[in-house]
């Protein structure tokens, strides 16, 4: 198949100077939102104790283990700002994402050591889940750093229980290792109860001598039967079993590697406990990327920087996506799908580090005055179509038979709306969307570039296709909510705007009620606030964009499921025609 | 040689940002025409000065029309 593949059509134009000055606040908007989510990821980064005091505790923090056990360059962080529950931490506190080990891809996840002695917050749960998920999605390892004291005592009413509390992703490790994914533990410091299921769960456990997993630790060995309430007795009878307890805590490296055998291995130190992490990914099940790959790797033929000039930081701004795909995809090269059909939706067959994937994006702007072609007013791109979501349906599906892994890039103001749009199908059409994309099992990604917007969110792999939606990420410009805050405020408003005017009363209350839901609108749809919440795993600089694709491309073809030979798809012949 | 601005979509001028007589770059950012709730940015064609100009913020135009005029360079 080299012919369809090695050399593909060239697509997007150099940028003249003429846009790149006249486009310098547009960047200078981005570069700032940019800015500030920055000083979040560093506020996470920096938050519990310093640097200087977990090292001078013969400890590296979570930072430097991650640091030291991945591939120089190859780290991309997933829910850095995700804090669902609003914890006063600022974090979930467990740092995850996507990195190479020993040159392969694994899902990476750390408790943080520095705040609580990593122990489990609310929100945490969501958030190993989120790292579980991915694992399972795109059938790859899943490493663990284990440091963690265990339940947040005071706060776990909100965790400890649930159908998606503190306990499921123990049963999340078990069904990695019944599907043959395996899940490997560095393990350190103390570990009770929470702390030493996470260790134990699992596939091969990596220990550093002076750590330690147990059912409970010694505050719960030390525990008395309740009496009722506490006084200056049982206060000190606390007191002397806890310190007995504290000289000799269950569950050491020893106990775990000379008497129950749990632990593999144990080392000396916290480094040596990496590179036992290191030397096994080397010898873990993976095909070759030359086994996948159609072409050679190759960068896009125009700089990144480019993007900063041309997705608008406005929302309502019309821009060329095809320029932008051309700064994301190798050598800006493409098989476009049904170009003549469905013009708001792109489809088309990509290479990414030299892998085949196939990109589905919203296409901006005017569509002409005959389109859509069963209603009397012109389409706008962003805004998707009967044609568009045939289109969609149509390589979704060829994308399933021939295993191409999918990338979306939303930018969507939702479906057309009103009877004609009702005659055309579009709620059925779209529903069909959903359907082909659950009876496929790609790995998919998405980058919200902009706009998340009514069912098109859903239908267009949003994360709410959480089972083919391996991680979502999104720009400083992103913004997610079920319609603009000024359509919400007068779909809620207007009946009672005209009761209030039969009735003679002053319209000011209410007008001050619709501006207060505007603006609540815009306020929780932010780059940050859809972060903190989930509602994308990572906002990500424009410049790293394509750094994430490739993560994801290779993650993808790292050991699939599944393999379709390149001479035996089906789409690139549909296409060539 | 000159070379016509044209709008590619019918809506209303809602920005602009060239004047007659101005030295203009290729693919700048020449004026916003404002429809369907979304803004589209018009370019200039080619380098040169601004000769004439045919709208004002606020016009309604149709597809086709001629917005300006560049004297290319």
């Amino acid at each position: 198949m080299r012919p369809y593949f090695e050399k593909m059509t060239a697509f997007g134009h150099e940028l003249k100077k003429g846009r790149l000055k006249s486009s310098q606040e547009n960047l200078q908007k981005l570069k700032d939102a940019e800015s500030k989510i920055q000083i979040e990821v560093e506020r996470v980064k920096m938050v519990g104790l310093p640097e200087e005091k977990i090292n001078a505790r013969g400890q590296m923090t979570v930072w430097q283990r991650l640091e030291y056990l991945l591939d120089p360059g190859t780290w991309c962080p997933l829910h850095t700002l995700y804090n669902p529950a609003d914890n006063e931490q600022g974090t979930t506190n467990v740092i995850d994402g996507l990195g190479k080990i020993a040159g392969k891809w694994a899902v990476v996840i750390g408790f943080d050591n520095k705040v609580l002695a990593g122990a489990w917050l609310p929100g945490q749960s969501e958030n190993i889940l989120r790292g579980t998920d991915l694992a399972k999605r795109l059938h790859i390892p899943l490493v663990w750093l284990v440091n963690c004291s265990g339940a947040n005592l005071p706060e776990q009413e909100k965790f400890y229980a649930n159908r998606r509390g503190a306990g499921t992703p123990l049963f999340r490790h078990a069904e990695l290792e019944q599907l043959g994914i395996p899940v490997l533990a560095g393990i350190y410091g103390t570990n009770p109860a929470g702390g030493g299921y996470h260790g134990i769960s699992a596939t091969i456990l990596f220990a550093h001598k002076d750590c330690n997993i147990a059912v409970g630790g010694a505050g719960i060995v030390s525990g008395m039967a309740p009496k009722g309430e506490f006084n200056l007795d049982t206060a000190e009878e606390i007191i002397d079993k806890a310190g007995k307890f504290k000289a000799t805590p269950p569950g050491t490296a020893k106990t775990h590697y000379d008497e129950t055998g749990f632990f593999r291995y144990v080392f000396e130190t916290e480094s040596d406990v990496l590179d036992g992490l290191k030397d096994y990914m080397k010898d873990l099940p993976s095909f070759h990327p030359k086994f996948y790959r159609v072409a050679q790797s190759r960068e896009p033929r125009f700089p990144s920087q480019d993007l900063y000039h041309l997705l608008p930081m406005e929302p309502k701004k019309v821009y060329d996506f095809d320029e932008v795909l051309a700064r994301l995809v190798d050598s800006s090269e493409h098989m476009e799908f049904r170009p003549d059909y469905g013009p708001e939706i792109y489809t088309g067959l990509c290479k990414i580090d030299g892998f085949l994937t196939a990109c589905i994006g919203n296409r901006q702007g005017y569509l002409g005055k005959d389109y859509p072609e069963y209603a009397d007013y012109a389409g706008m791109g962003g805004k998707v179509y009967r044609q568009g979501l045939i289109k969609m349906n149509e390589f979704v599906t060829l994308c399933g038979r021939d295993r191409i892994p999918i990338i979306w890039l939303q930018d969507t103001t939702g479906v057309d709306v009103g009877d004609d749009a009702e005659k055309a199908e579009l709620l059925g059409l779209a529903m069909s969307l959903i359907y082909s994309i659950q009876q496929t099992d790609n790995p998919m990604m998405l980058l919200m570039l902009r706009k998340g917007t009514a069912s098109s969110h859903y239908f267009m792999g949003g994360p709410t296709a959480n089972r083919h939606n391996a991680f979502t990420i999104g720009t400083a410009a992103s913004e997610i909510y079920v319609m603009h805050g000024e359509t919400a405020a007068v779909a809620t408003y207007s009946r009672r705007l005209v009761k209030e005017k039969e009735a003679g009363r002053p319209l000011e209350p209410i007008i001050e009620r619709m501006n207060r839901l505007a603006r609540e609108y815009h306020e929780n749809s932010r780059p940050l606030f859809c972060a903190q919440k989930g509602l994308i795993d990572e906002i990500v600089p424009l410049s790293d964009l394509r750094k994430y694709l490739v993560a994801f491309a290779g993650a993808a073809y790292q050991n699939p499921k599944s393999i379709c030979p390149h001479h035996q798809m089906i789409l690139p012949r549909i296409i060539k025609g | 040689m000159a070379q016509e601005m044209v709008a590619t979509l019918p809506g209303k001028v809602s920005q602009v940002k060239i004047k007659v007589g101005a030295k203009v770059e290729e693919d700048q950012e020449a004026l916003t025409i404002e429809a369907m709730k979304m803004e589209t940015p018009i370019f200039i064609p080619c380098n040169g000065t601004v000769k004439k100009l045919f709208v004002k913020e606020g016009d309604e135009v149709d597809e086709g029309d001629i917005l300006a005029i560049i004297a290319g360079i």
